[in-house]
């Protein structure tokens, strides 16, 4: 073939699916099947070009191992550092459980939508969190807490398993005795030292006041979670185009190709992965 | 457009011509059917073909390729080089070619596919007229002409082709490699007349009306058992279709587990685990509403961001379909309630 | 430490142990990771006291070899299983088809115990749990390789589970059902990129049956394409004969 011209690229940036390797710079322990992992991008431009919102998620990318998708903990204000909350649940999390300090891994992203942070401002806000669905939440309820004189009244209702199972322990116990956030954590079986609510995240409504008609929702948690939240919050008269919903689907590529994540008609990882209840109700399958 | 008539018997020229330059692929026999392959003698291409067993995507996005290389002990890439040589791809029908703009949607855009744009952009398309095969229903979503996204298509005249040029490149080539001749009056006539002739053959009769509002009222429909229960899990409609484009990724590492691959491979919504996260949760769990999915996306999911349906009426679902599903009968079903 | 690895060898032609001798250039590679302790064929000895991988050939036929898995399950912390006679019973189990103990007469003569304890072949898994699973008659390879570095890695099993006519299509092969031919493809488990279909010949289950498979609707399929339906279970018989207990 002569005159043939052959284009390569090298061009990184134009490379959606290349992780940039990411340093691990710190690592704690939660519970026994959850550790919460720091990074930081090792690339300088990458690093400050990374920008995102409360809800988003990342890649996680260990070669030889696989990627899988990880919403962020970490609030967009604390700049430079990400933050993910991982349980240990397949072969990609299983490796970065056995992951140390100082050692690099790869992160691409940040995908998809996150929760309208702008649109909520000025208003209550209501996060309802069941398990691991505490991690893209801890990312927003530490925004709004770096900028709390944005919001009203905010409320976060808490469930997990058991004690033993409650994420982020350390700081909702410093936060217990704050008047500007009313936290409530609840377990379905506790224990001699639990001094929370018992039962189903849902039995909290009865606890609280909600004002309908300035109160924003946002939900995480196990997929048979929603339903019974969102009817408890519609109970409130809360609108349904101001509750969101965060969904887990099997996000593979991140970027809307891979066709893993879709829901109804929609690709949780570019329309999502949150979504107001509105949307979500018109999206067969999802709730 | 820039038209040019080419005599039939002057055409082995254009791909002995094109050959010196590009890599060419077209339609040869394969066992009684035919699949697209590189060709080097003109006298394996066959134009006559009815449809090839797989689609051309897999010229643009293979069923398996590698998108990176890596290093284990740093987490580092070695190497995504988007290799690309110039080809031509020779005697596509107007479904195919259709089929190749949806699959644009998906790779271009926002976060643009390096891989599937690098081989798009190095490669010529040639079309041509067609039949209608016993399976074919483009007529149905109207793919059975195609109006830009080829360089050069050939409408079979009998004796000759009327070359339509839509890229200064197609014109180029036509110029270069193969005797033509400008367009006369009587040309036109007979290509109005061909074309005319062309639509009128395609005359399959499928009632689409509000097909996406049919999909979300009949979505707990009892049809959907009933092909639940026929649908092998196989996928097989998936690798043949034109239009799907789900993959999968898998790194593989080589022997000394120092460094590997990281390679994409064709994947399929109707496979059990496509749906299932981490946690065991599978979101599609029963072969009925895997089955449905394929149609619910395809009619309603991607119509929703692009405004087309993501099927172009090729039937080769309906040919490799073990169980035969195909299309058509789906979408009665959903008119009628009953699975024929 | 690198991983001790022992191979056991039960009921089988210890084929799947030459494909792995065959490939010495990649095995060296893999091997550089792990210390082999036993290998049947590749060098000769007794299986050690200890290690830590147990990779097993062959069906089980005897109360022996039903001991060694117990043992091997208990000294391994990994049980890999190779080939169809490990992981469905494979050629062996065939002899489960008819009446065992009068066939087995026919064979070594009546009253005869070749084996101590002789019994119904079985797959491994009927008597102990399997970590890991290389299937096929034989096995590729490069597909052990892929396996056991995911065992070394500590990655779980991922043993293709789909049917066959996905990746024989990536093929383009004409389909041998299209011409009237029965073809095992449309249930039998995926992962050999349809090899025999692509070389002219129908599909005969070697990597068993898919657990997505379809069967009452492959049986249909069967019936449309003019073959008798129950030819499909007839198919089964040469590599899944003891489709019931395989776990």
């Amino acid at each position: 073939m002569k005159n043939a011209q052959t284009v390569m690229t090298r061009d990184i940036d134009a490379n959606p699916y290349h992780p940039w390797p990411a340093r691990i710079t710190s690592i704690m322990d939660l519970t026994d099947k959850e550790k919460l992992f720091e990074f930081r991008l090792i690339d300088e431009d990458v690093r400050e070009a990374f920008e995102f919102q409360s809800g988003q998620f990342v890649e996680l990318s260990i070669f030889g191992v696989g990627e899988a998708p990880i919403s962020i903990s970490s609030a967009p204000s604390k700049q430079g550092f990400i933050e993910l909350c991982v349980r240990d649940s397949g072969d990609v999390t299983g490796a970065l459980h056995a992951k140390q300090c100082g050692d690099v891994v790869g992160l691409r992203g940040p995908y998809g939508r996150g929760f309208p942070f702008e649109e909520m401002k000025g208003h209550d806000i209501l996060l309802v969190a069941g398990g691991l669905g505490i991690a893209p939440l801890k990312s927003l309820i530490n925004h709004i807490h770096d900028e709390r004189h944005e919001f009203g009244k905010v409320t976060i209702l808490y469930g997990s398993r058991n004690p033993a199972e409650v994420l982020f322990r350390y700081q909702f116990d410093m936060w217990k005795h704050r008047d500007d956030f009313d936290l409530i954590l609840t377990v379905d079986q506790p224990d001699d030292s639990w001094d929370g609510e018992t039962g189903l995240v849902t039995k909290l409504f009865d606890k609280i006041d909600v004002d309908p008609d300035n109160t924003y929702g946002a939900i995480c948690g196990p997929p048979v979670m929603y339903k019974y939240v969102i009817e408890e919050m519609r109970k409130k008269n809360m609108d349904v185009d101001r509750i969101y919903v965060s969904f887990e689907r099997r996000m593979k590529c991140g970027i809307g190709k891979c066709g893993h994540c879709g829901v109804g008609h929609q690709y949780t990882c570019v329309d999502g992965p949150v979504f107001n209840y509105w949307e979500a109700m018109n999206l067969q399958g999802a709730i | 457009m820039f038209f040019r008539v080419i005599d039939k018997e002057r055409l082995p020229d254009l791909v002995t011509g094109l050959s010196t330059e590009y890599e060419v692929i077209a339609p040869v026999e394969k066992d009684g059917r035919f699949v697209y392959a590189p060709v080097v003698d003109p006298g394996d291409v066959r134009l006559d073909y009815d449809t090839t067993l797989l689609p051309p995507k897999k010229w643009f996005f293979p069923a398996e390729e590698t998108l990176m290389r890596f290093r284990v002990a740093d987490n580092e890439v070695l190497d995504d080089e988007v290799f690309a040589a110039p080809r031509v791809l020779f005697g596509l029908h107007p479904c195919d070619i259709n089929a190749l703009l949806l699959m644009d949607n998906v790779f271009t855009g926002r976060y643009a596919d390096p891989y599937y744009m690098r081989r798009r952009e190095q490669t010529l398309l040639i079309g041509v007229s067609c039949s209608p095969s016993d399976t074919c229903f483009c007529n149905v979503w109207d793919t059975n002409e195609v109006h830009w996204g080829f360089d050069v298509f050939l409408t079979d005249m009998g004796d000759r082709y009327f070359a339509s040029c839509r890229t200064v490149k197609g014109a180029e080539i036509l110029d270069r490699f193969v005797e033509n001749r400008t367009v006369t009056d009587e040309d036109t006539r007979e290509f109005q007349r061909v074309v005319h002739d062309f639509k009128d053959a395609f005359d399959r009769s499928v009632d689409t009306t509000q097909l996406p509002v049919l999909l979300d009222a009949k979505f707990d429909s009892p049809i959907w058992d009933e092909f639940g229960e026929k649908c092998l899990s196989c996928g097989a409609c998936s690798m043949v279709c034109p239009t799907c484009y789900c993959f999968d990724v898998h790194d593989r590492l080589e022997p000394d587990q120092k460094s590997g691959v990281r390679v994409r491979t064709w994947d399929s919504c109707q496979f059990k685990e496509f749906a299932a996260v981490a946690h065991g949760q599978n979101f599609r769990d029963t072969r009925a509403s895997r089955v449905k999915y394929r149609y619910y996306h395809k009619q309603w999911g991607y119509l929703s961001k692009f405004e087309r349906v993501l099927c172009v009426g090729c039937g080769r679902c309906a040919r490799a379909c073990p169980a035969g599903i195909n299309p058509v009968n789906v979408i009665e079903a959903l008119q009628t309630g009953e699975v024929r | 430490m690198a991983p001790r690895v022992a191979i056991i060898g039960l009921a089988s032609d210890f084929g799947c142990q030459v494909q792995v001798t065959n490939m010495e250039d990649h095995l060296l590679d893999v091997l550089g990771l792990m210390d082999l302790s036993y290998w049947q064929l590749a060098s000769s000895g007794h299986l050690p006291d200890e290690y830590d991988v147990a990779v097993i050939e062959g069906a089980v036929t005897t109360a022996d070899h039903a001991e060694a898995l117990l043992k091997a399950r208990e000294t391994a912390a990994v049980v890999i299983a190779i080939g169809s006679c490990a992981i469905t019973g494979g050629i062996p189990a065939l002899a489960g088809t008819a009446d065992y103990d009068a066939r087995y007469g026919v064979v070594y003569g009546d009253g005869v115990a070749v084996a101590r304890g002789r019994q119904l072949p079985a797959p491994v898994s009927s008597v102990i749990e399997v970590d890991y699973h290389v299937p096929g008659c034989p096995i590729d390879p490069a597909e052990f390789v892929t396996v056991l570095s995911r065992a070394i890695m500590g990655l779980k099993d991922d043993m293709p589970r789909d049917p066959m006519c996905a990746i024989c299509k990536t093929q383009e092969n004409v389909c041998f059902l299209d011409r009237g031919r029965a073809c095992l493809g449309l249930v039998t488990r995926t992962g050999c990129t349809a090899k025999c279909v692509t070389l002219g010949r129908p599909c005969t289950g070697c990597r068993g049956i898919s657990p997505e498979a379809n069967i009452p609707a492959a049986r249909l399929v069967y019936a449309e394409k003019g073959l008798d339906p129950l030819e499909l279970d007839r198919l089964f018989d040469l590599y899944n004969a003891a489709r019931e207990v395989v776990v």
